[in-house]
């Protein structure tokens, strides 16, 4: 029996090492020829498209991109604030939210959840949504209306809500009670420690939600000190866009559009520091410490 | 679960009883704004304009604009500000919505209500539809009394060309321009190959056959679905607008006939083009991948991907030219009109360039005065067309535009509305264009389309329809992509009537002769 | 409904619970709930005069251009079919793919292979397309010159239409496959080892180690994602879908689905209603969808429902 089993976890350590480095090579490809693509010279993207090693060597997509280094590094700020305080202040609630949410003795709390999914399956639209934070809520060129809408969504908290399911057992938050603490002391105390896998991936998610964000730029914000790194791209991505279907139809001679290698340079600048946040999140994939007392 | 669902209902008719005691027909809050205004507070009572107008009261503009902002906007917006505050007691924020997502940010600017004063307007952003549809302020009272100076300015034609159900909506642009369409090609080439000069189809042809021999690594055509095709059904036929809206729905409306509304699509013509188009498609002249095509034909022409573009204006193939030969010296694009072979050139329209007062603004005289200084005070103009004088730009002893810094280009507030051809400068390139303007001004005539304000809302839904039967069953044809022309464009055909081209053609036949009656063109 | 009575008791016997859940409730309560009166732009042709609620009710008009091309059907089909090899492979490659991290021992590979795999998600999927038209291309792409090399024809990717029903899986896979390996390895990492310890002891090898214990294990989370990605079945993906195919005609019928035909339709008209209307479509079947799974679901085992 001993042999089979080494036979077999060796047979299946092969293939998993086989398996994930197949997956990971067709994962890093595409975005190696960005990388390469950032540093080629357009030219020769537009005649001979990009390999994963830049046919001429060329900093100008990065040159463009840096030319007016505060209007960048301002956006790095905008985004930074945003993800931090947005991520810090959302897992507040959402963890919150989470644990009561999974507590047997709350007793509407699948009238709760219901409430909280619905939200996912209807919604009003655009429209009723923007002129509710413009003209009610005033939050037209805020760092608020960049934090405010991306605090929850009703998938992290269901999510959240699994995950401290699986990681507090029941007795544990019974025996605490017999002992006296309050629900918002076990919160504190016990389940933010004991859900750490959870708690970072819910963070992790939540604070790239942030980080990519565009969108509330594109709508809300007209003060150009107050755009988040992602819209810088879009509108580069977007311009061209508009030059290449509308040119014509509208007319309008706006010089010379963006190019391809600038494209790519944006992107680089733009996404790069946050792909360094997952592997910092690692370290607190660890596992659940066993409460030795929940046993018998 | 019914519990839930009677729980959701409460919640819900709880939120419209209170919504709609809020709401109340969507009215905007007076005096305020979203953003900031500043109220109350400002200079002596009784404060009145040059032209008589209350300004006691300080307000903030919100002026919107498309594109994006000049890295100096701020500058600027505090050197006008300093000016305004004296004029009208007021200050003004340039807003740019950036060219993501503009159709829906301009449709939300106007749809929700926000208090907008000042916003762009062209045949492009529906002017037209929006205006009909009661979107915009109408200023026919308001311009002798507020901005008089602006409303002599202007000519009475163009006034009267913007009239949307007989009331001004917009304040045109008045510089004479012709965004007519040509065809672009590579000088030296065609000279190294001696080929001739596209000026008809067949010589259109023996360029890019030549080009196809002669340089096997280039892309003829510059072209998608949205560019090389408005431009050869405008170079072959003469139609009364502009080419991409030429042939509405597939009615043809010749210029010289403008009554005489002829079915296209479907036509013998019709086939023989398509024909003509696969005939392009195999012999290489476009890329097969002509429908998904990231580049713009104007990289395609600067990186010498391609050597002919049909359908470019003059401006902007002379800054294409400029733009080409600052990394290829020996390179040269040259230009061909196609009004020169139809004999007649119209200008643009009044429409396309305005700007419009949305009904939601709650400072409409101050900002139809404001506007006025804009185009009419050459401090103003200066200030937000070239910059600042000595930091952006400077004027050459020819008088010549020269640009100083990139941080606020010509025109770099997108100001194609408020252009003045009496303070106008350009760059010393731009003769070039100016040569041929006066060309076609000796075959001007005027533009009987674009005035048209087409109401599709008594056939939205077919119109929708049928944009998708275009995008899927007409664009492949188009480019020459389908092997069996005649069954693809009769499968086109049905499709399209399936759709409800018929309703659509007939209703819009209607109210284009309805037009014409009332405009009394012919 | 005596049980009305019970929640205020409810609310005092567990306060600190909810004020809790408090900010949560409220949040949804302002930036969904009170929205969604805007449902009723559905039922109204808008016009600027009248402004949002004063606009003529027209009934039932802006839907019309969903089957007046006769296309719902195909749209309908596309979408669900889509979104439902989304969601198999997805989840099962995903799966699977956590599973194998979970048991490689070489922290330093598994760490960086986890990081990679995470990649692609950051990747924006306009940039995808410019990707994938530099590999798939005609003229210039990078598959075709491989082709060329090695003596072949080139194949011209944007006129197949079937191909991409491939693709587009393929490029949702490679999108996604990170995201959600991360959500399943941070499961599994919760999982005390005890329960492979005894297991072992047993005399379970490693193949049943794994059927018998972390997958039952992972059943919960699947089931949450599932009845999550159920509720969106009708929509998801625009952009996905919009940037691969863009205006490519040809490839519309293999690969339209229900967002990019309203997009494209509404796209030259500013009227609110036909894309209120549409919504409206993908909203109420997605909901009937998952009242009946989710009640399904209840039933077999309580924990596992989403309410």
């Amino acid at each position: 029996m001993k042999v089979k089993d080494a036979e077999y976890s060796l047979l299946f350590k092969i293939l998993a090492y086989v398996m994930v480095t197949i997956v990971t090579l067709v994962c890093l490809f595409p975005v190696l020829l960005i990388i390469s693509g950032s540093f080629t010279d357009n030219e020769s993207i537009v005649r001979h498209g990009f390999g994963l090693i830049p046919d001429k060597f060329s900093l100008d997509g990065y040159m463009y991109v840096f030319k007016y280094p505060t209007a960048i590094l301002r956006a790095y700020g905008v985004t930074i604030l945003t993800t931090v305080v947005g991520t810090a202040l959302g897992m507040f609630f959402i963890t919150m939210a989470g644990f009561v949410l999974q507590r047997k003795d709350f007793k509407y709390r699948n009238q709760f959840s219901f409430y909280i999914y619905f939200t996912t399956l209807f919604g009003g639209g655009l429209v009723p949504w923007y002129i509710m934070l413009t003209r009610y809520m005033k939050l037209m060129d805020t760092y608020t209306v960049l934090i405010y809408p991306g605090l929850m969504t009703p998938f992290l908290i269901i999510l959240m809500r699994s995950f401290i399911k699986s990681a507090i057992p029941d007795e544990l938050v019974e025996s605490a009670k017999i002992d006296g603490a309050n629900d918002f002391r076990i919160y504190y105390s016990i389940v933010l420690r004991l859900s750490m896998p959870g708690i970072a991936t819910v963070g992790l998610f939540l604070a790239l939600q942030y980080w990519n964000d565009w969108f509330m730029s594109s709508l809300f914000i007209n003060d150009t000190r107050k755009y988040q790194l992602q819209f810088y791209l879009y509108n580069i991505i977007n311009t061209v866009q508009f030059i290449r279907d509308m040119a014509i139809s509208s007319g309008v001679n706006i010089g010379n559009p963006p190019t391809e290698a600038m494209r790519m340079a944006m992107s680089v600048v733009v996404t790069g520091p946050i792909v360094f946040l997952y592997p910092f999140v690692q370290r607190y994939f660890v596992k659940g410490l066993t409460i030795g007392a929940v046993k018998g | 679960m019914k519990r839930n669902v009677k729980l959701i209902a409460a919640l819900l008719a709880m939120m419209l009883i209170l919504l709609t005691g809020c709401m109340g027909g969507g009215k905007p809050d007076s005096g305020g704004s979203g953003g900031g205004a500043d109220n109350g507070g400002g200079g002596a009572s009784g404060r009145t304009s040059a032209s008589g107008l209350d300004i006691s009261q300080r307000v903030e503009l919100q002026f919107y604009m498309l594109g994006d902002a000049p890295v100096d906007l701020p500058l600027i917006e505090s050197e006008i500000n300093k000016m305004l505050l004296e004029d009208l007691n007021a200050t003004v924020k340039f807003n740019f919505t950036t060219w993501t997502d503009w159709e829906q940010k301009y449709r939300l600017l106007l749809t929700s209500g926000q208090p907008v004063d000042l916003i762009f307007t062209a045949e492009w952003t529906q002017y037209q539809a929006y205006a009909k549809n009661g979107a915009f302020l109408a200023l026919d009272d308001l311009l002798p009394k507020v901005a008089p100076k602006l409303y002599e300015f202007v000519p009475q034609e163009m006034w009267d060309a913007v009239r949307i159900d007989g009331k001004i909506q917009t304040v045109p642009a008045i510089w004479k321009e012709y965004v007519t369409f040509g065809n672009v090609w590579r000088e030296d080439l065609r000279q190294k190959y001696n080929l001739p000069i596209p000026d008809s189809i067949e010589n259109i042809e023996a360029y890019l056959e030549g080009i196809k021999q002669n340089e096997p690594d280039m892309i003829p055509l510059a072209a998608n679905a949205l560019f090389h095709t408005p431009g050869y059904y405008d170079f072959k036929y003469e139609p009364a607008g502009v080419a991409s809206y030429g042939f509405p729905y597939g009615l043809y409306i010749p210029y010289d006939d403008p009554a005489n509304v002829q079915q296209f699509w479907g036509s013998e013509q019709h086939l023989e083009d398509l024909l003509r188009m696969k005939s392009w498609m195999d012999k290489g002249y476009m890329s097969r991948n002509v429908l998904t095509t990231q580049d713009t034909a104007h990289t395609m022409l600067v990186t010498g991907k391609s050597a002919l573009m049909m359908g470019d204006n003059p401006n902007r193939w002379n800054s294409t030219n400029q733009d080409m030969k600052s990394t290829h010296p020996d390179w040269e694009l040259a230009y061909y009109p196609y009004p020169l072979k139809k004999g007649y050139a119209t200008p643009v329209h009044p429409i396309h360039n305005g700007f419009a007062i949305p009904i939601s603004s709650p400072n409409p005289e101050r900002a139809l005065a404001f506007y006025e200084l804009m185009v009419t005070d050459k401090r103003y103009n200066w200030l937000t067309q070239y910059g600042i004088e000595g930091t952006h730009f400077r004027v050459t002893e020819e008088g010549y535009y020269e640009g100083l810094s990139d941080t606020f280009k010509r025109e770099g507030m997108n100001g194609w509305a408020w252009r003045n051809p009496e303070y106008m400068l350009f760059d010393e390139s731009f003769e070039a264009v100016n040569e041929i303007f006066h060309e076609l001004d000796q075959i001007a005539k005027p533009d009987i389309f674009t005035g048209f304000a087409e109401d599709w809302t008594p056939y939205q839904a077919e119109r929708a329809a049928l944009e998708q039967v275009r995008q899927q069953y007409l664009h492949p044809l188009e480019v020459g992509l389908v092997d069996d022309v005649e069954a693809g464009l009769r499968t086109f055909m049905e499709k399209a009537k399936e759709a409800g081209l018929d309703t659509i053609q007939k209703s819009y036949t209607e109210q284009w002769l309805h037009y014409l009656k009332e405009a009394g063109i012919q | 409904m005596t049980r009305r009575k019970g929640f205020w008791h409810e609310v005092r016997k567990n306060k600190i619970m909810f004020l809790m859940l408090l900010p949560t409730l409220l949040f949804f309560f302002i930036n969904s709930y009170v929205p969604m009166v805007g449902i009723y732009f559905a039922f109204t042709r808008y016009n600027f005069a009248d402004g949002l609620f004063g606009s003529p009710f027209v009934g039932f008009e802006n839907f019309r251009f969903l089957w007046q091309s006769g296309k719902l059907m195909q749209l309908t089909l596309n979408t669900i079919g889509y979104n439902l090899a989304f969601i198999v492979l997805g989840h099962a490659l995903a799966i699977i793919c956590a599973i194998l991290l979970s048991e490689i021992g070489a922290k330093f590979f598994k760490k960086l292979a986890q990081s990679i795999m995470f990649l692609p998600y950051f990747v924006s999927f306009v940039l995808i397309n410019v990707i994938a038209y530099n590999l798939l291309n005609y003229d210039t792409g990078f598959i075709n010159s491989l082709l060329v090399r090695w003596g072949m024809e080139k194949l011209d990717f944007y006129s197949i239409p079937w191909i991409w029903v491939f693709l587009i899986i393929f490029f949702y896979l490679w999108k996604y496959l990170g995201y959600y390996a991360v959500i399943y390895l941070a499961v599994i990492t919760g999982i005390s080892d005890e329960y492979f310890e005894a297991a072992k002891i047993d005399g379970a090898n490693i193949f049943q180690r794994i059927w018998y214990i972390t997958v039952p294990m992972l059943r919960p989370t699947f089931i949450i994602l599932l009845l999550f990605s159920l509720g969106s079945i009708m929509k998801g993906q625009f952009e996905l879908f919009y940037q691969l195919v863009g205006n490519n005609g040809l490839l519309f019928n293999a690969t339209d689905i229900l967002d990019t035909y309203v997009y494209r339709s509404i796209k030259v008209t500013f009227d609110i209603g036909m894309a209120t209307a549409a919504g409206l479509y993908q909203s109420l079947f997605g909901f009937v969808l998952i009242m009946t799974v989710n009640a399904i679901i209840r039933r077999v085992n309580e924990d596992y429902a989403l309410f």
